[in-house]
């Protein structure tokens, strides 16, 4: 029957309101009390997080959790931040006693992942530990102790890591290479990866390029901000080969051909420049278009070129006014009475005679021609008139990139696409003001954590003193060099590993190289872009005689790796390249393998020690402190952690007790790591600075009261405020340079904006030209053809197979966290899957829900398929996350992805072109992986 | 605070919800927020009286548009009981064996097969699988719970009388006490939202978070929805955002109207991208998701519904104003929940008040 009009109320007086039928349901009431509340939060990786949340307890225990939705709103007229939260967070509790939870310490006793233990005392376990650790030291040396870095650290696990570690004298791997995290194309451009605006910030957009992303999966709490900024009058264009879950609420989706998305772009480009629309005025303020360069050698005009003894980093653009070359400035990217040529040709006398200059422009646009919207559409699959549709709105409206983080770097050529899309955002003025720019992920603010490590007593002196230290050194470099700011000391402070870098982490490139196996995988060079001129060894060793990468180029070929602490990740899982390769070549070395984990998971499993650790509610912690979401957001210790479990801090303090007490009895120390001499005979007294930071809580609110002196939070911060508060938001940037070159003040009445002292200041960026750049006239670079922006086809790696895997973040999990989880895998099937066209699965005859094999020239995997339209015929999506014990025989999509990476990201000797914590190195991919698919 | 006490007389009303299909994004907090609520305890494993499935699919339990119930020509129409099996879902897994069983990587981490077929189904199984051909491929997420209808056929079907609407806001709830499992509710029902509890042997289904609502605070499913989609409130509130959607604006529809029971939860119909034409230049004429589709859930009105968002969000790329979009971003989240933004954290509800509240109700 069709009802007509509109719904009424009227209720069947036979079933309204009889009385005495309340009876039968107020065990309903009862089941919806508690006695006790607090604030929580999830301190894990699902980056940026910090979505506050209370835990409702009942009798000591807690029953559930559920959003705070307390955030103001910040700026008028743009909606607020409530309620933040997804459907990990608000069933989190679930984990706390979940089979998969792990309560006492084990030691293994069959073979490594057999799956046999026996439970120790934690003494025993600690003891066993600390002799592993000191047999290494005295057998090869503290580098020989690896710390692979996960990314689920909470506050006292990075802290109580970062000490251990630096007091140790071992090994951190980067956590950024460690994820494949890293944008290397936006740091070319920026000398940064990482600008990063506020979520809400979104709301302002006129165009959102949802691009190498999927927020409806990856940003459940925030993806709202895109469905109300449409509503509001924004554009959605959902940029993916498969019709992604984030197409759906799309206005536009472009089918691009996987990998081809630099083509795109440049395209994009190409239409903005052919036909007038770049906004002139912004790229010869803040890029280096306006530079000259010298055709002949595709490198810039510099002073050395000009000048006897001349700098090699001072830069030229041709003053029409006076008709010269006229150096840029470095201090600032203001031309003042200079009116630079953004395009010409031009004759210059240089040390070997007169040389027709040009500009970066005309060599890029050169370039563009390439990528006319007929010739690119054949190379990335859309339609050139969208093409230019879309070009002319990127270049009149407010444009904001979106990738979840940014997965192009996900991709071989991933650099590539992001130049693509820097340069796009340049030609149209989109950066540095509301509703614009891209980002990758941000971190900072939280300064406590830093100058805590430093501290030995409590109290405001030392760290005051620390942050006068830090004023007076900027104070007194900005006075001998006046072209530096802020930003550009800071981050050339970290570059030179003076401060910031997150305990003496190193880029794990040479560890994998030397010791993992990866040698093998990174010198197929069929597996490599064709354009690589010369053989994968010749590089790496070119890198590491040039000293490229001292000192942080360890471990040394003479350092073999012994014990191996997992302490927040699952490095087993998440290596690209896969557990195989790790257990073939890496695994033999070890003489201990130790998880500090909440749960078993496969890298736990294959360990020879699990530790039990505290789960989210049983320790103090904060989210990751990032201007993602301008918070930083506080989870309570509700309860005690049950069984056995501790904090990470705590771990780490025990076994930093059975080391002192241990060298001691051996007589083992002290010895010299780096420059910096340690001393494991004091190590448990130095990791607690005499006693001092033993409680969880003492540590934490000392913390919160040096991020306040450091400015970033409420001077009357302290753990007791933020216990009645949850959270704070930020009111400055800090200290901590990847903060600090945010180059935003923050403003409590506005969303968050990176770089708008780039664009409303005219401060310098911290590249070799101190421009946005997109010439990088590093020699490899050119050899490569890879100086200026381009497209290249993504290579065959794996070999030659008719299907391409993809990959992405899953909706189910944060990474591993919650792959086990019942509650979360009966929210999909249970198991993983693999998402296949119906017509490919026509093909090979297989059907929903059955098994297939994927295959290929480096491993191989089994798993269920789930058949869709959605997925591009020739494509296969195999979210990841899943953990190894999850797949038949344990063997995860990770062992069929080579874990390649591109060799020219391992230059250096070149301005920006330089390491720094989570900045610059080399980072394995696993995108357009090939395969083939058979039924299993 | 509202009364516990179940009024023989006095003022009758209708709380309804409107979700926003083009702000869903399928992620299933809603659906887990009422889970750790509600139906956490024995035999109510597989229960979800929330939940979100792909559309077009064939959802939870499987292919319950085809199992009939509600009402046709005024008269309850035939219905088929939901099985076990149409749920799926509630498994256990072998967690003891993939991590302390000694077999290594012989054995893997999998829902266990009880002899139940429950397996090969589950609340989401078909997640984003959805329809159309590739790149024209289509779905879009539909959130369901019960429709606490304005004619309850469940009631209705009940033998013992245990089930009932409660006049002050017309949620349908059921005394479980009196209730003997005869699992007619389910067959009547005919969105298939009634479980059944094997270990209590009683049905349950979505008591609209009744005890929350009476201390003014909304519903876990809407209160914890990070897609801020959930309108609650009084459907006769005129003032209110859920009166302007669905009567003032028409831009709110009841899911399968023709079922006869008036469903009092509305749907803001989904929008889709552009088609593509083969030569993958954009079909701005053919709509993505076919609108007979659209019309089998929505009716025929969904048709001037999504004529008229699409009509208001020309309006604002034009730089007009527009107050249904307006209404739909919803600038402050608690406008969401009408009279139900009470903060929980804020409200004394130890075991001990509440069991005091209970025993010294007047009697019923």
């Amino acid at each position: 029957m069709e009802r007509e009009g509109t719904p009424s109320a009227t209720v069947s007086p036979a079933l309204a309101g009889r009385p005495g039928r309340t009876d039968g349901i107020d065990e309903y009431r009862r089941r919806w009390t508690w006695d006790e509340v607090r604030w929580a939060s999830h301190c894990i990786d699902c980056y940026p997080g910090n979505c506050p949340m209370r835990v409702y307890m009942r009798d000591g225990k807690v029953v559930r959790e559920e959003s705070a939705a307390e955030f103001p709103t910040y700026m008028a007229g743009v909606p607020d931040m409530n309620p933040m939260g997804c459907q990990k967070g608000v069933g989190w509790t679930r984990l706390l006693d979940a089979p998969e939870r792990v309560l006492h310490p084990l030691r293994r006793v069959g073979e490594r992942g057999e799956g046999r233990w026996e439970r120790v005392s934690w003494d025993e376990a600690c003891t066993e530990i600390a002799d592993a650790i000191l047999d290494a030291i005295e057998e090869v040396g503290p580098e020989a102790v690896i710390a692979p870095s996960g990314c689920n650290l909470g506050t006292l696990a990075l802290a109580g890591r970062g000490k251990f570690m630096d007091l140790l004298g071992g090994i951190t791997t980067d956590l950024n290479a460690e994820m494949n995290d890293f944008a290397a194309g936006y740091y070319m451009t920026w000398g940064m990866f990482d600008p990063v605006s506020s979520i809400d910030d979104w709301f302002h957009s006129e165009v959102f390029l949802i691009w190498f992303g999927n927020p409806a999966y990856t940003r459940i709490p925030h993806n709202h901000f895109i469905a109300e900024a449409r509503y509001r009058g924004c554009e959605i264009v959902n940029i993916a080969p498969d019709v992604s879950p984030s197409a759906v609420h799309a206005d536009y989706h472009l089918p691009v051909r996987p990998g081809s998305d630099a083509a795109l772009a440049l395209a994009m480009c190409h239409v903005v420049v052919a036909e007038g629309r770049y906004d002139e005025t912004f790229v010869t303020e803040q890029t280096d278009l306006p530079l000259l360069v010298d055709p002949s050698t595709q490198r810039y005009l510099r002073e050395a070129d000009l000048v006897d003894g001349g700098s090699d980093e001072v830069f030229y653009a041709w003053d029409t006014a006076t008709q010269q070359a006229v150096a840029a400035p470095r201090g600032t990217l203001r031309w003042g009475a200079v009116d630079p040529a953004l395009s010409g040709t031009f004759s210059v006398d240089t040390l070997t005679g007169v040389v027709e200059v040009t500009t970066v422009f005309d060599l890029v646009r050169e370039r563009l021609d390439e990528f006319a919207p007929e010739r690119a559409a054949e190379i990335c699959g859309v339609h050139a008139d969208v093409i230019r549709d879309l070009a002319r709105k990127v270049a009149s409206k407010r444009t904001n990139i979106l990738g979840s983080l940014n997965a192009a770097s996900k991709h071989y050529h991933g650099d590539l696409i992001e130049r693509a899309q820097c340069l796009l955002l340049a030609l149209t003025g989109n950066w540095g003001c509301h509703g614009t720019g891209a980002r990758a992920w941000g971190a900072g603010f939280f300064d406590g954590l830093l100058t805590f490590a430093m501290k030995t007593r409590r109290g405001p002196d030392e760290t005051a003193a620390v942050l006068d230290m830090r004023d007076m050194m900027m104070k007194a470099a900005l006075d001998a060099d006046p072209t530096l700011t802020e930003k550009v000391w800071s981050v050339e402070m970290a570059r030179s590993g003076t401060m910031g870098n997150m305990g003496g982490m190193v880029p794990p490139v040479f560890l994998w190289y030397r010791f993992a196996g990866f040698r093998d995988i990174w010198t197929r060079a069929e597996w490599h872009d064709a354009s690589m001129p010369r053989p994968f060894d010749e590089y790496f060793d070119e890198a590491v005689a040039e000293n490229w990468w001292a000192p942080a180029d360890l471990p040394g070929a003479d350092q073999p790796p012994r014990v191996l602490i997992e302490c927040g990740g699952n490095v087993l899982r998440r290596t690209r390249g896969g557990s195989q390769v790790l257990l073939e070549h890496l695994w033999p070395r070890l003489r201990m393998v130790v998880t500090m984990d909440v749960r078993m998971s496969a890298t736990a499993a294959y360990s020879d020690i699990v530790l039990p650790m505290a789960q989210q509610y049983e320790k103090v912690g904060f989210g990751i402190p990032t201007s993602h979401v301008m918070h930083l957001t506080f989870c309570d210790k509700a309860v005690e952690p049950p069984g056995e479990a501790v904090d990470e801090w705590e771990a780490f303090r025990r076994i930093a007790a059975k080391i002192e007490s241990r060298a001691t009895e051996r007589g083992v120390g002290p010895y010299t790591s780096g420059t910096r001499p340690r001393d494991p005979r004091q190590i448990h007294d130095a990791f607690t600075a005499g006693g001092t930071f033993v409680d969880q809580e003492a540590i934490v609110d000392e913390m919160l009261r040096d991020t306040a002196l450091a400015g970033t939070i409420p001077a009357e911060a302290s753990l007791d405020e933020i216990r009645r508060r949850g959270f704070f938001r930020w009111e400055g940037l800090g200290i901590m340079p990847r903060a600090v070159a945010q180059a935003t003040e923050p403003r409590p009445d506005e969303t968050f904006v990176p770089f708008r002292k780039h664009v409303e200041d005219g401060d310098p960026y911290p590249t070799l030209t101190r421009r946005a750049q997109f010439l990088i006239d590093h020699p490899w670079f050119i050899e490569a053809g890879e100086h200026l922006p381009t497209h290249k086809d993504p290579p065959a790696s794996g070999g030659d197979h008719p299907f391409q895997v993809s990959s992405g973040h899953n909706r189910w999990s944060i990474h591993s966290l919650n792959t086990a989880n019942k509650l979360m895998l009966e929210t999909h099937r249970g198991a993983p899957h693999l998402v296949m066209n119906e017509r490919d699965a026509a093909e090979i005859g297989v059907g929903d829900g059955e098994l297939v094999r994927l295959h290929n020239d480096k491993g191989e995997f089994r798993v269920a398929v789930k058949l869709s339209p959605t997925a591009r015929p020739g494509q296969v999506i195999m979210y990841n996350g899943f953990d190894d014990y999850q797949f038949p025989g344990w063997s995860s999509p990770n062992n069929a992805e080579p874990g390649m990476f591109k060799w020219l990201h391992l230059a250096g000797g070149y301005g920006h072109l330089r390491y720094w914590a989570t900045e610059w190195q080399p980072c394995p991919v696993m995108r357009n992986t090939r395969v083939s698919i058979e039924k299993a | 605070m509202t009364s516990v006490m179940q009024p023989e007389s006095g003022p009758t009303g209708q709380v309804a919800m409107v979700f926003d299909l083009n702000k869903c994004m399928g992620c299933q907090t809603c659906s887990v927020a009422c889970k750790v609520l509600w139906t956490r305890e024995e035999g109510e494993d597989h229960q979800w009286w929330m939940s979100v499935n792909t559309q077009p699919g064939r959802g939870t339990p499987k292919d319950w548009e085809d199992m009939g119930g509600g009402l046709s020509g005024g008269k309850p129409a035939p219905g088929r009981q939901p099985r076990r099996e149409d749920f799926g879902g509630g498994w256990d897994f072998n967690y003891q064996e993939v991590f302390y069983g000694g077999k290594g990587n012989k054995t893997h981490l999998r829902p266990v097969e009880n002899g139940d077929n429950t397996t090969s189904w589950g609340m989401n199984w078909d997640e984003d699988q959805g329809a159309g051909e590739y790149p024209n491929a289509y779905y879009f997420y539909l959130p369901r719970l019960c429709n606490h209808c304005t004619r309850p056929v469940c009631a209705e079907a009940c033998p013992t009388g245990a089930m009932y609407k409660r006049r002050e806001d017309g949620i349908v709830l059921r005394n479980e006490e009196a209730c003997l499992g005869s699992r007619f509710c389910m067959e009547a029902c005919p969105y298939k939202k009634i479980y059944f509890n094997y270990a209590r042997k009683v049905a349950q289904h979505c008591i609209m978070c009744f005890p929350r609502l009476e201390e003014g605070v909304a519903p876990a499913c809407a209160r914890q929805c990070p897609g801020r989609l959930v309108f609650v409130g009084m459907l006769d509130d005129t003032d209110g955002p859920i009166h302007k959607l669905v009567n003032e604006w028409g831009v709110a529809l009841p899911l399968h109207a023709e079922y006869g029971t008036g469903p009092n939860i509305f749907y803001v119909p989904p929008l889709a991208p552009y088609r593509l034409h083969e030569d993958m230049s954009i079909d701005y004429e053919t709509p993505r998701i076919p609108p007979e589709y659209l019309e089998s859930l929505f009716g025929p009105k969904v048709h001037t519904a999504l004529d008229k968002l699409k009509t208001e969000l020309d309006t604002v790329r034009s730089g007009g104003s527009s107050e249904i979009l307006d209404t739909l971003i919803v600038y402050h989240w608690n406008e969401l929940f009408g009279e139900y933004t009470t903060d929980p954290a804020s409200l004394d509800r130890s075991p001990a008040s509440v069991a005091v509240q209970l025993t010294t109700k007047p009697a019923g």
